[in-house]
């Protein structure tokens, strides 16, 4: 009947451990603690042999179970050995009927009684614990028909004080077996000894991690783990005592034995992950450097706790309670639930603390590293009982979204807070263009992410939702890195105003914008903010560039127009008027523009050409006239001759500071 | 409202802050219209904050109830609303502002782990009940179990010990939580390093696999694992409720003035965050917990002054009496499950079986008290958890966007 469920978990367990990452060594050492600390984790694939073996003799503890819960405890069992005289004879002496049943109880009490009354493990031999389950067996029955009868409370008081005993010894020998399963004698089928207490040894003994150098782990290439805690025999033990305790209406406490055991070892697992508890103010006191380093530990560990170690846990809970629902449930949550909630607890920290940019990327990573998990938890946390804590996984992958989404729209503030005080030399790349557009970039490697967050459709639920489209124009998240360009836009041209010469202030835009459009293009940012975004930016470049040429060259060429030869000409004496404001301006220009800055080779080949192709004609034709000219030509001072102004030209925007 | 003596006291005492308030609030600002109307908001926020402590007090049997516990912390979740509706509805100077609301983020913070503690603290109680649950069924079994039935029969020994376990286990956990919040946080966070002081039940030392002895039938309650706290063994709610209401001083009067009245506002929302904080740890268990700290002198202009007081008064009274002197939480509950699994101890020590009518009756008539807490139990605690979390969420989102309006301009001119 669980069976059922037992594949099923077994299922999730193996794709769970596929959909774990590619090795590295944390994990190993990870491994390599869980194995240390229990050797017996098991690499190969989860044993189907084993849990066969385990499920057999569930199975037969059920038959054993049912055959004492039923109308066949009568009496005489075969197996008891013979009742001691002493009893035999005060039983004797009694005068009115003595019932079959009060024989029952009394023969049961003492039977029962050299048990409860053992020294050691009653499972440290394998035939005392059956004779001891079949004892319960009966008593569980005589109870129940006592109870239907209603005839005879005197005796059912009796065989109840009796089962009481009963239970407060199970419920020892339930917690030592879970506890210390070395101390069992292999029993059950395909129960063994686990091998690994010598490894134990190497931990346990030097009381922690001591002096030793903590081994290497040898590189763990198939994570297929489960950790099986309890070898097979001891979970057909365990198991036994679980159903005998249910029958008997102790699950409650047997619940309570059982998580009580278990928290030890989870609680000890998951220290060995080397996760730190942080309070907030912790984290919100701690430098980013130092939450990078948790964050890192923590990933690991939160893949780990929740992928291998809750979901052992449920498997070793669904076979320990195995038909006995609803107490392996209780069992199971009361077993995990501290410590999956303190591994919650940080990225709930994380999550309030500051929203500096810079944290996109590793915040990113805990909320895909939650996301990922909530459809594989949904078989874990598939019962009511663990509904609150899958909801609390739920939040959290919700609180790391909102904090994704808040970290990203943290850039826009960051860049309208840029202040203009400071010009980028020359006119120059501005470092926030440089720091948005790279950071947009390596944020498009997160785009579906993002996309998500920013849809608010946080954790995909259930993981069957329709996947979100990033790469297009309308999406979320291309409407809010549009947005993003269009702050950057508007912050580039506040600080463009400080330059003090107007054209440089064109050269600024252009260079920041030239920029823009490259890491635009060689980027998914290209798909997001689409052709037309492009197309508008590119436009807007050439439009600085025209501003450039007509601010800074405009005058120039008006110096330089003469007017055509003949009749109406210039006289020499203007020519030489304008020659001289050439040279003038010339000079200005050059010096101040050949240290100003266009970073794109192309583009600043362009603007060349461009002034080139203004001045040079112009300037040509005024040169060949003063020298054609009679009045000018003997003394004649050419300052720039036209292959010196190309030669300028050419040397114009190179950066060339003093 | 149910006029009790205390109630009407503090309702009367609420109202003669009230007529006093306009003559201590410093005058609205300059800017004659919109400095009246967001005076008024204001007013209305520090009110409407005295209303829900009058509220809050006007039934003194409930008081620290888990009913009571879960309307305190709505009530602050009303508050911290209103508080922002009126922050960020008001248009006021950076400074001095900013310092103000920076100084608040700070306490806000170290609410957040007062949040996780409580939880941690709550998590207990549920430990806590379902000892008790087992006490419950084991002395009062549902009427479905035992509908042959006419009467309920005696009780029996089994029954008995079975009950006198699960409470002895409680009591064990309860003292143990009692007395070394920090030490069980240690116990379970130092794995295998010298035990502390389990040590002594392990035989064979075996630390590393549990700290949790029990060899079989030994009685040693080792086996009895509390949970851990999620805070580090040197947090302490002491502290930390220091932390959150310390150097929190009225505003002066030039401060109200250039914020607009937002300084009074501030400081409210403040105060409230350290008494609900501090109501809240008087309630529950917590990593070493104390009522040491106190707000200090609250100006009897403030028309929440006075309730404040009171709640203090009523919840310090509550600590000091004789029977919860030592108890690990104020909550009416907790005391419930101490007195009455005290009682059964007591009534069912020694007994002979079968039990004497008078002695059967006293015990089944525990155990029903029993059984109710365990049922208001199963009710509240899930709610005020949830309302722990939301108080968390709601501080976090409250201070991002804080946050925010501080990087923005905000300023009137």
């Amino acid at each position: 009947m669980a069976e059922g469920g037992e594949e099923k978990l077994l299922a999730t367990v193996q794709h769970i451990v596929q959909t774990l990452g590619s090795s590295d060594t944390m994990t190993e050492d990870i491994l390599r603690g869980f194995s240390n600390y229990d050797g017996r984790l098991s690499l190969d694939k989860p044993h189907a042999a084993r849990t066969a073996a385990a499920s057999a003799a569930a199975g037969g503890g059920g038959v054993v179970g049912g055959g004492g819960g039923g109308e066949h405890s009568m009496p005489e069992s075969p197996t008891l050995p013979p009742p001691p005289a002493a009893a035999v004879s005060a039983a004797a002496g009694r005068p009115p009927p003595v019932t079959s049943m009060e024989r029952t109880v009394r023969t049961l009490d003492r039977q029962i009684s050299q048990f409860v009354a053992m020294d050691g493990l009653i499972w440290a031999d394998s035939a005392d614990a059956d004779a001891f389950l079949e004892a319960v067996d009966d008593l569980i029955g005589t109870v129940q028909e006592l109870e239907a009868a209603g005839t005879n409370r005197g005796l059912f008081d009796r065989a109840e004080e009796l089962l009481s005993r009963c239970m407060l010894r199970l419920e020892d020998e339930f917690r030592a077996l879970i506890e210390r399963p070395d101390d069992a004698a292999p029993t059950a089928p395909g129960g063994f000894r686990s091998d690994g207490s010598d490894d134990d040894e190497d931990f346990g003994g030097g009381d922690g991690y001591g002096d030793e150098p903590i081994p290497i782990a040898k590189p763990v290439t198939d994570y297929d783990v489960v950790i099986d805690a309890l070898s097979p025999g001891s979970v057909a033990n365990v198991h036994q005592i679980a159903r005998r305790m249910v029958d008997a209406g102790f699950g409650r406490e047997c619940a309570e034995v059982y998580a009580a055991a278990r928290r030890g070892f989870v609680d000890e697992s998951v220290a060995r992950l080397g996760v730190r508890p942080r309070t907030v103010e912790e984290v919100h006191a701690s430098t980013w450097e130092e939450l990078e380093f948790d964050i890192a530990r923590w990933i690991p560990a939160f893949n780990m706790v929740f992928r291998i170690l809750i979901p052992s846990e449920r498997r070793l809970c669904d076979r320990v309670f195995d038909g006995l629902a609803p107490f392996g449930d209780l069992a199971f949550v009361a077993a995990v639930r501290t410590q999956a909630v303190q591994l919650i607890s940080f990225a709930d920290a994380i999550s309030s603390s500051s929203r500096a940019p810079e944290r996109l990327f590793r915040v990113v990573d805990m909320y895909e590293a939650v996301r990922d998990l909530l459809p594989d938890l949904d078989p874990v946390f598939a019962d009511p009982y663990s509904a609150a804590l899958r909801a609390e996984v739920t939040a959290v992958c919700n609180t790391l979204g909102s904090s994704i989404k808040g970290i990203f729209m943290e850039l826009e503030n960051l860049i309208r807070r840029d202040p203009a005080r400071v010009a980028a030399q020359g006119g120059g790349i501005h470092p926030i263009t440089r720091y948005v557009m790279n950071y947009l970039r390596a944020a498009c490697g997160s785009r579906q992410t993002l996309e998500e967050v920013m849809e608010g459709d946080f954790g995909a639920v259930g993981g069957v939702a329709i996947a979100v489209d990033p790469d297009r124009p309308t999406s979320s998240l291309a409407v809010h890195i549009a947005w993003i360009m269009d702050v950057l836009h508007k912050n580039l041209d506040i600080k463009s105003k400080i330059y003090r010469d107007p054209p440089l202030a064109c050269i600024f835009l252009m260079n920041n914008g030239k920029y823009i459009i490259q890491k635009v293009n060689d980027s998914e940012l290209g798909v997001l903010l689409g052709d037309e975004w492009i197309k508008q930016m590119t436009n807007r470049v050439r439009r600085w560039s025209m501003d450039y040429q007509r601010v800074t060259w405009g005058k120039v060429t008006t110096v330089l127009q003469i007017g055509g030869p003949g009749v109406g000409a210039l006289p020499a004496k203007a020519m030489m008027q304008k020659l001289r404001m050439f040279n003038t301006y010339f000079q200005e220009i050059y010096e101040a523009q050949s240290e100003w800055v266009i970073a794109d080779e192309q583009l600043r080949v362009d603007v060349r050409a461009a002034v080139a192709e203004a001045v040079m004609p112009v300037y040509s034709a005024l040169i060949s006239r003063l020298k054609s000219s009679p009045e000018t030509r003997h003394d004649l001072y050419i300052k720039y001759t036209p292959e010196d102004v190309e030669a300028c030209i050419q040397h114009l925007f190179e950066g060339t500071a003093k | 409202m149910p006029a009790t003596d205390s109630s009407s006291a503090a309702t009367s005492l609420g109202r003669s802050f009230l007529s006093l308030r306009r003559d201590h609030i410093p005058p609205p600002s300059s800017d004659h219209r919109a400095a009246s109307s967001s005076d008024l908001e204001i007013d209305a926020f520090h009110r409407h904050a005295a209303d829900l402590l009058l509220d809050l007090l006007s039934d003194s049997d409930d008081l620290l109830s888990l009913a009571w516990t879960r309307r305190l912390l709505d009530s602050f979740l009303i508050c911290l609303d209103e508080f922002r509706a009126v922050l960020f509805g008001v248009a006021a100077a950076h400074q001095p502002l900013d310092r103000l609301l920076l100084d608040f983020l700070d306490r806000a913070v170290k609410a957040l782990d007062l949040c996780n503690a409580l939880r941690d603290g709550l998590d207990l109680v549920r430990q806590w009940r379902k000892h008790l649950a087992i006490a419950a069924s084991a002395l009062a079994p549902s009427s479905s179990d035992h509908h042959h039935h006419q009467h309920a029969p005696l009780l029996g020994e089994g029954q008995i010990r079975r009950a006198r376990k699960a409470l002895t286990d409680l009591t064990i956990l309860m003292l143990d939580d009692k007395d070394a919040g920090g030490v069980v946080g240690q116990r379970n966070r130092s794995f295998g390093r010298a035990g502390s002081r389990d040590s002594h039940s392990h035989a064979h030392g075996h630390h590393r696999r549990s700290s949790s002895g029990g060899s079989s039938g030994s009685g040693s309650a080792s086996h009895l694992r509390s949970l851990s706290w999620s805070v580090s063994r040197t947090w302490s709610a002491t502290r930390q409720l220091q932390a959150i209401g310390g150097g929190l001083t009225v505003p002066r009067a030039h401060d109200i003035t250039a914020t607009g009245g937002l300084a009074s506002a501030v400081y409210t929302m403040a105060a409230l965050l350290f008494v609900v904080s501090w109501a809240l740890v008087a309630a529950i268990p917590c990593q070493d917990r104390g009522l040491q700290a106190h707000l200090t002198a609250v100006p009897r202009s403030f028309p929440w002054a006075g309730p404040v007081m009171t709640l203090f008064d009523r919840i310090l009274d509550e600590s000091k009496k004789k029977d919860r002197k030592h108890s690990c939480g104020l909550l009416k509950e907790i005391h419930q499950i101490e007195r009455c699994s005290r009682q059964l101890m007591e009534a069912t020590d020694a007994a002979e079986f079968p039990l004497a009518e008078e002695k059967d009756a006293e015990v089944k008539e525990a155990a029903l008290e029993l059984v109710q807490v365990c049922e208001s139990l199963k009710d509240g605690l899930d709610p005020l958890e949830r309302q722990v979390r939301e108080m968390f969420h709601r501080v976090v989102r409250t201070r991002t966007e804080i946050l925010d309006y501080l990087s923005r301009p905000h300023n009137a001119g």
